[in-house]
């Protein structure tokens, strides 16, 4: 019995130009490598969204409620307050970053010192959020005697007008605050690389027409190229703002957590890891307004990205007078405002943990007692079970990624439109609202609470991103290549490993932000680990008594630190382009 | 050929995969051939523990796995007996919880213990662990010591004994220039319920105390007299001005920790915290503070404990019953109890034995021999009763009885505030019982 397993037949098109999608595996192929990631996603995305669209309309019994449970998740109160939070976050966090972003890529220079400058700005990128965390509550501590901001503003105002800056009416601001510094480095990267593909030619005819700076930055920058992706930035920025869940649970005291509380606290409150009538109905309102966020995203990207190719050009030109002083010190201003916290971060973990919890970190003796305490807590255990997650689902992810991303670069028409508008949906679908479903079917595969469970949660979370961007990475596979791979291989997944390896770049950045991902991650941790401990949830467990810890949980975010900045910083080049072409196409 | 060399490559991209899930399956099968115990530890206190169930192993020749799942226990067990995975023993704090588990809708997530456990304890304690059906479904392995005022020796001649001097003293040393007389973690909720808990004990007769936490349970409400002399007490105190250093919305950002260490750190930012036995490993690492019980506010002189309880799940091995038995034996958490003869020197235990039989004499040091003397002379113990109760009054950050209570905290900490309607409003809302 001969059955072509993963069909031999392919059809080659050689008739017109050459161009993508002129050369496709049989159908039959194609199901199949599509198979691994759909039935992941199937189950552990799409049936989730479903089962709580299901929950959120119906009674624990199954009954029919209509609209009762969201008139309660809504009359709950307070309710109104937390989602006004959530949209303030959406509105201003984005409008800030990425104005900040755009105002260091247009002066960033190409100097030795810029790039310790770059360096600087894009690092808290690669840092875990739990550990940004960490370090703005040590500098926003409320005691003078211990928080370097408040310290600060002690200094200036006075210790009895001192704000309390993780107090209710503050707190929001303070979190923001930290969010702002986590993620203006990735707004920079895309938009400084938006730039440099901007041909300078166009700003020197503008110039030759007599246009003014305004006009260069007008009619040669933003008009051609940067609006879309200041658009782009935007949403995804504001896409991100789930993640200050993390920031939310570090950084906030029990008694601020009502004042500080966005969706995804709310319905993990209401829901935990299971789910019920009220938590469903709230997930329900976040994936509409989700969902509203990615298709503003897809109708504002829709342009074709001019692949970052050939040496990066010269950087902006500098000028005289005050145009050039301030060209020349944004940049500084910047980094030095963002070497802040990681100084502080440093520094308090260099001190005995009873040090850190008595008087300032300028003001005692250095000591490396908090590393061999954080040690003594088993940072190790934590540290070698996340690093074997890290890289098993990397692993995972990105064969089956592979795999389903190579048909998928071949799919044209509405059929690819929708297989695309999905992926992009399950890359958001923020795992707070699911988190009662996916927990059943863990159950059911009897993994729940497990390690791997926990792998399984992050390999569905990431495949989606990963099939993005390697499916574009395919897409940009030189048709001759893909003819020649074919005419040799004798199998589809011969063929897929030939393109792999065409497609290196796309496959690292996978790769390493996938790595980063799972390693930086506390809410897969808190609403699926078992006995082992992941990094994040490590990290928050010390911070239950922030003060008296402070001194470990800094050595230990230190030590966190070191490997996602590295393979970031290996790495860069590959995300950059990664990202790109996963975010903007 | 073409088949094979297909296969080969097949394999060999699957290979990498199956590798490296191995060792996570495996970890997963392994781990069912040992008897597990699921607990809330870590740390110190989870080493501790290790060193207990090290003597079991060594003399019962079983092996026993500790798994430390931090305070999500409740969902853990859960989801583990969703999954048919459930260990064989958790260890929980909260007796509400033990008894959720007895859910008649559903099938019971745990089995009753063995006849024989129940003549290990005192009756009170015994009580809060039986179910509908008159079995006992948990025993309890650690006790915690919730009524003591912590104090600075060297900064107060005497400490104060009752309720009023508690007042007097705090009212006289209550200055702009402070240090200031107490210090509350008001930013952790289950300190200010503490607080309460031991007020309500004190209002009440242990009947009455019974019956209300049985009430509370049922739905019943909160308006009752000791409850509202217990608030207006807690609002004459907390709202004397400069009692909290920094003041009210400044302690509602002090975590439990933080308010034992300004008590603790040199200088001192305050003289006297209300907090359990627990607080002695912070307080280890600092200056010279001594614990009296909890300043009298009647002619009661109740004792507040909270506490850990061994189950056995449904469905486990009958291993475990042999493990419940061995840590209820009188001598099996001496290295708890006495951490200094079993390598851990310098750790003070913060260890209470639950059984009757345990003297104060075989605790390790004098804190802890004094705590196990007042435990064993009390002839009035309460059990915590928020940690009796789940859900909306059980509380949570930002949720339940904690919230209303930092919310009432707030209110009575600024200057010129009204008592009564803040006791007023408090109760209100904790009878109103948001969803949350």
């Amino acid at each position: 019995v001969t059955r072509p397993l993963l069909g031999e037949s392919v059809v080659i098109d050689d008739v017109g130009p050459a161009r993508r999608g002129r050369v496709y595996p049989a159908a039959g192929a194609a199901g199949l490598l599509l198979l691994p990631a759909v039935v992941l996603l199937g189950a552990l995305i799409a049936w989730p969204v479903v089962r709580i669209v299901y929950a959120s309309v119906t009674d624990p019994a199954g009954g029919f409620v209509g609209l009762d449970n969201f008139r309660a998740a809504l009359d709950a109160p307070g309710t109104a307050a937390v989602v006004g939070r959530t949209l303030l976050w959406a509105l201003v966090v984005p409008v800030v970053v990425t104005g900040l972003g755009l105002l260091l890529a247009t002066t960033s220079r190409r100097t030795p010192r810029g790039r310790l400058i770059r360096f600087i700005v894009i690092a808290p990128i690669a840092l875990p959020l739990v550990v940004t965390g960490v370090a703005y509550r040590i500098m926003y501590d409320p005691d003078p005697g211990r928080g370097t901001v408040s310290a600060l503003l002690a200094w200036m105002v006075g210790a009895e007008s001192t704000p309390l800056l993780l107090g209710p009416r503050l707190i929001t601001y303070s979190l923001m605050s930290a969010f702002v510094w986590a993620w203006v480095g990735l707004a920079f990267i895309v938009l400084r690389t938006a730039l440099a593909t901007v041909p300078h030619d166009l700003a020197d005819a503008v110039r030759a027409y007599g246009g003014t700076p305004a006009d260069v930055f007008r009619d040669a920058r933003w008009r051609p190229l940067l609006r879309r992706t200041v658009a782009v930035v935007f949403v995804l920025v504001a896409l991100g703002t789930v993640r200050t869940f993390d920031l939310i649970l570090v950084m906030a005291p029990g008694s601020v957590l009502d004042e500080s509380s966005v969706l995804a606290v709310r319905v993990f409150q209401t829901s935990g890891a299971t789910t019920t009538g009220p938590g469903a109905a709230l997930g329900v309102l976040w994936l509409v307004a989700v969902a509203l966020g990615v298709a503003g995203a897809a109708l504002g990207s829709r342009q074709v990205w001019p692949p970052p190719s050939g040496p990066d050009q010269p950087g902006p030109v500098a000028g005289q007078g005050w145009r050039a002083v301030l060209r020349r010190s944004v940049p500084v201003a910047v980094a030095v405002v963002w070497l802040g916290p990681l100084v502080v971060l440093v520094a308090t973990s260099l001190h005995r943990p009873r040090d850190t919890a008595t008087r300032p970190w300028w003001a005692a003796t250095p000591s490396l007692d908090s590393y061999s305490e954080v040690f003594r807590r088993d940072l190790l255990g934590s540290l070698v079970f996340t690093a074997a997650l890290a890289t098993v689902v990397t692993l995972v992810v990105l064969v089956i990624a592979l795999c389903a991303a190579y048909p998928f670069a071949s799919m044209s028409g509405p059929g690819a439109q929708v297989a695309g508008a999905l992926a992009l949906a399950g890359a958001v679908v923020p795992i707070q609202v699911i988190a009662g479903p996916v927990n059943e079917v863990l159950g059911q595969a009897r993994v729940a609470g497990t390690a791997v469970g926990v792998a399984l949660v992050h390999i569905a979370l990431g495949l989606p991103f990963a099939v993005m961007v390697l499916r574009n990475a395919f897409a940009d596979v030189p048709v001759e290549r893909l003819r020649r791979a074919r005419l040799a291989g004798r199998g589809e997944l011969v063929v897929v490993w030939h393109l792999a390896r065409a497609t290196v770049p796309a496959v690292v950045a996978v790769a390493a932000l996938e790595f980063v991902q799972v390693w930086n991650d506390l809410v897969v941790g808190l609403l699926f680990s078992g006995p082992d401990k992941p990094l994040g949830l490590f990290l928050y467990g010390q911070s239950r008594q922030f003060v008296a810890s402070s001194g470990v949980l800094a050595a230990g975010s230190v030590v966190v630190s070191v490997l996602p900045v590295l393979v970031l910083v290996l790495a860069r080049r590959q995300v950059i382009a990664g990202l790109i072409s996963g975010t903007l196409r | 050929v073409t088949v094979r060399r297909r296969t080969l490559l097949r394999a060999s991209l699957a290979a990498p995969v199956a590798a490296a899930t191995v060792p996570l399956l495996t970890a997963g099968c392994a781990a069912e051939r040992v008897t597990q115990v699921a607990v809330v530890w870590s740390d110190t206190e989870l080493a501790l523990f290790e060193a207990v169930i090290a003597a079991y192993q060594r003399e019962r020749r079983r092996r026993v796995e500790v798994i430390s799942v931090g305070n999500n226990i409740d969902g853990f067990l859960r989801s583990r007996h969703r999954a048919g995975t459930s260990p064989d023993v958790a260890i929980l704090s909260s007796p509400g919880n033990v008894l959720s588990y007895l859910d008649p809708a559903g099938e019971a997530l745990i089995e009753p213990m063995r006849p024989d456990i129940r003549r290990r304890y005192a009756r009170d304690w015994n009580e809060l662990l039986t179910g509908r059906d008159g079995e006992l479904y948990g025993a309890w392995v650690k006790a915690a010591h919730k009524s003591l005022l912590w104090y600075r020796r060297d900064r107060l001649g005497r400490p104060p004994g009752t309720w009023a001097e508690l007042l007097d003293l705090v009212r006289e040393r209550a200055t702009p220039a402070g240090p200031a007389p107490l210090a509350v973690g008001a930013a952790d909720g289950w300190v200010l319920t503490d607080w309460l808990e031991n007020l309500i004990a004190a209002h009440t007769s242990p009947d009455q105390y019974k019956q209300f936490a049985t009430d509370l349970a049922a739905g019943g409400s909160w308006n009752q007299p000791a409850v509202v002399a217990s608030l207006t007490m807690l609002a004459e105190l907390w709202g004397v001005p400069y009692a909290l250093p920094g003041g009210g919305s400044r302690a509602l950002l002090t975590q439990f920790d933080e308010s034992v260490i300004q008590v603790a750190a040199d200088p001192p930012r305050a003289l006297m915290a209300v907090e359990g036995d627990f607080a002695a490993s912070v307080i280890r690492d600092f200056g010279p503070v001594a614990a009296v019980p909890f300043p009298a506010a009647t002619d009661r002189r109740p004792l507040l404990v909270g506490g850990d309880a061994a189950v056995v799940l449904a469905g486990a091995d009958p291993a475990a019953h042999d493990l419940v038995d061995w840590l209820t034996r009188p001598d099996s958490f001496g290295p708890w109890m006495r951490p200094g003869e079993f390598g851990y020197p310098g750790t003070r235990g913060g260890y209470l034995s639950p059984l009757a039989e345990v003297g104060p004499a075989e605790y390790g040091d004098d804190f802890s021999r004094q705590r196990a003397a007042e435990l064993a002379s009390t002839t009035d113990l309460r059990f915590d009763l928020t940690d009796r109760l789940s859900g909306f009054a059980g509380g949570g950050d930002g949720v339940g009885s904690w919230k209303v209570l930092q919310d009432f905290f707030a209110e009575v900490t600024t200057p010129g505030a009204d008592g009564p309607a803040a006791v007023a409003r408090a109760v209100a809302a904790l009878d109103r019982r948001g969803d949350r």
